[in-house]
């Protein structure tokens, strides 16, 4: 049993050295910075302005941008070009699982995203007189929904390329679909029934009103609901995961 | 003790991308590499080798087969297998934003070094390879040869039981290429076991105890450089210079009887033959005939570049085959991957 723990604690500690290793080369990447910071405050600016819409709500919407579009750029960045430069094959010969591997790159996709959401709530809050309704909930909102969010990246920075390009224009395209059917844009209550139903597929309509409850203090869902579903949304996002690396391995990348 | 590595009929059938059969790039291979040598894995390009290593470092999941890592199974006990190996690849992977110091500790902290150990080792390394005046310079400033030493450095920090090193000199300078030569018999000296995937034959010669020539991924031989040389008799040489050339010299050359094959090699003439003490005789009784006078006269035993050539079919097509050796393979897809 000891044997078991140690190796587990072993484990947690080579994800760890991954992720401390990733934030240190990559947190200041262009391309980090364009798809990870840049594009969601751009995004949420070019649809908010000229719209009547509270500050609560508007803060609301950006967390959510924010925590989805960042989480979610780190993994198809980073994978495809550590491939290409060879380094990724240090990580895989390495004395560590692929579990544990994606695990550590999870985080790095995760604790970006916390970095830059917590920078959009203190923006909200100081320069644009929001307020929260429930700080621990959206903490807690934003920490599940970051790890969620870069977990769903990490499928498309599991495609077998060596070539980032390959990776960025899918999971892009991708995250442009889901805003647009998840309540970030339009509203879960003004959607039609046959749009909400879709909206329901994406766990960033859960993200989305988990972030309405704890900036507004309300929701569409019940907040049990969204928790469970984000939560568990990440474990299912990590299995295509494993199956392409595995593929990967299989294929000679 | 059990041996370095052992595999047994590794096979590797990279999958096709449309309804085919996939390409056979390593076709049920055997061997296996004694603790403590240099062995190295010769072939030419597409031969088998990176696959096989890719293989050999879990890199790249074989179709079927068994690799043993020192005594552990690749597939049920890679852990322990892993944290015994260390891997340089033909590219430099370091991190090129990261400073040389940090590249070693990155790789210590991977490894599970204490901080003592891997700040010690690092800084013994350092100063071995000649970087530490660069510890803490961005590896994206350093040359090519900076940047093979570092990746080694960053290979063995944990003073791994195997090293697994891929085309470790070419398109380095003479002096990097020599200080890495150095190192690898220094560190095979100290216990480490190293497998070294190279075309550059004359370097497996002078390093290796033992070579493995792939072609068409299958192990076309496998002996100490010496004893491969002595296999090959067939294809000693005689290499004489003259002191002018005439028109016709190379066919002249070749209706020598005892000539299997003429070659110009810059302004000398290697005749190959399996009988130098005969063919002595008769070329100086040619040169005196021709009217030439010659300037140098050496007779050659096989290189390990002529065995090379000789199995793989390369270059000296024309000398006598050995059969069974020669071409072996040739029905068989040619691999993706060197």
């Amino acid at each position: 049993m000891k044997k078991f723990w140690t190796r587990i604690l072993d484990e947690l500690s080579g994800a760890w050295i991954v992720t401390l290793k990733d934030i240190k080369v990559y947190y200041l990447r262009p391309g980090m910075i364009m798809f990870g910071f840049l594009m969601p405050f751009f995004m949420f600016f070019s649809f908010s302005v000229r719209r009547d819409m509270a500050a609560g709500e508007g803060m609301s919407r950006l967390l959510a941008l924010t925590m989805f579009f960042t989480a979610a750029a780190a993994g198809p960045f980073i994978i495809p070009t550590e491939r290409r430069l060879g380094t990724y094959d240090r990580l895989l010969a390495a004395p560590m699982s692929l579990f544990t591997l994606l695990l550590g790159k999870i985080t790095v996709g995760a604790f970006f995203a916390i970095a830059v959401s917590s920078i959009a709530a203190t923006v909200g809050v100081l320069f644009l007189d929001a307020s929260i309704a429930q700080p621990g909930l959206m903490m807690a909102g934003i920490f599940i929904g970051s790890f969620t969010f870069s977990a769903m990246g990490l499928i498309f920075g599991s495609i077998p390329t060596r070539n980032p390009g390959d990776v960025q224009m899918p999971s892009t395209l991708i995250r442009w679909v889901l805003l647009f059917i998840s309540g970030v844009f339009v509203p879960l209550s003004e959607m039609s029934t046959v749009a909400r139903g879709v909206s329901y597929l994406s766990p960033l309509t859960y993200a989305q009103d988990l972030m309405n409850h704890a900036v507004l203090g309300t929701g569409e869902l019940a907040l049990w609901l969204n928790l469970i579903v984000l939560f568990f949304s990440g474990f299912i996002f990590l299995l295509p995961s494993i199956a392409l690396h595995k593929r990967g391995r299989v294929l000679g990348y | 003790m059990p041996n370095a590595i052992e595999v047994q009929n590794l096979t590797k059938i990279y999958p096709s991308s449309g309804s085919g059969r996939g390409l056979l790039a390593v076709d049920q291979i055997n061997f296996i590499v004694k603790r403590g040598e240099i062995f190295g894995f010769l072939g030419p390009n597409g031969a088998g080798k990176s696959t096989t290593q890719r293989m050999l470092t879990t890199l790249l999941t074989p179709t079927e087969g068994q690799i043993m890592i020192l005594g552990h199974d690749l597939v049920d006990e890679s852990y322990p297998a892993k944290r015994q190996i260390g891997l340089v690849p033909e590219e430099s992977n370091v991190y090129t934003e990261l400073t040389a110091w940090d590249n070693l500790m990155f790789t210590g902290r991977l490894y599970r070094m204490s901080r003592i150990d891997r700040t010690l080792r690092a800084e013994e390394l350092l100063k071995d390879f000649g970087l530490w005046e660069k510890k803490d310079v961005k590896a994206e400033e350093f040359s090519k040869g900076m940047k093979r030493r570092l990746s080694i450095a960053m290979a063995i920090i944990h003073k791994p039981a195997l090293l697994f090193l891929d085309e470790p000199t070419p398109g380095l300078d003479v002096q990097s290429a020599r200080t890495i030569q150095k190192l690898i018999r220094q560190l095979s000296l100290e216990g480490t076991t190293v497998f070294m995937t190279t075309h550059q034959i004359e370097e497996a010669n002078q390093l290796c105890d033992r070579v493995a020539i792939i072609n068409y991924g299958k192990i076309a031989a496998i002996d100490t450089p010496e004893k491969l040389k002595q296999t090959f008799q067939q294809v000693q040489s005689v290499e004489i210079s003259f002191t002018s050339s005439s028109k016709g010299l190379e066919d002249k050359l070749n209706t020598l009887p005892e000539v299997s094959k003429v070659l110009k090699v810059g302004d000398k003439w290697r005749l190959y033959t399996d009988s130098p003490p005969d063919l002595l005789p008769n070329l100086v009784r040619f040169s005196e005939k021709e009217n030439l006078g010659i300037v140098s006269l050496n007779t050659l035993a096989p290189s390990l570049e002529d065995v090379f050539l000789q199995i793989t079919g390369q270059q000296i097509g024309s000398v006598s085959n050995e059969p069974g050796l020669h071409k072996k393979g040739m029905k068989r897809k040619k691999g993706n991957q060197s």
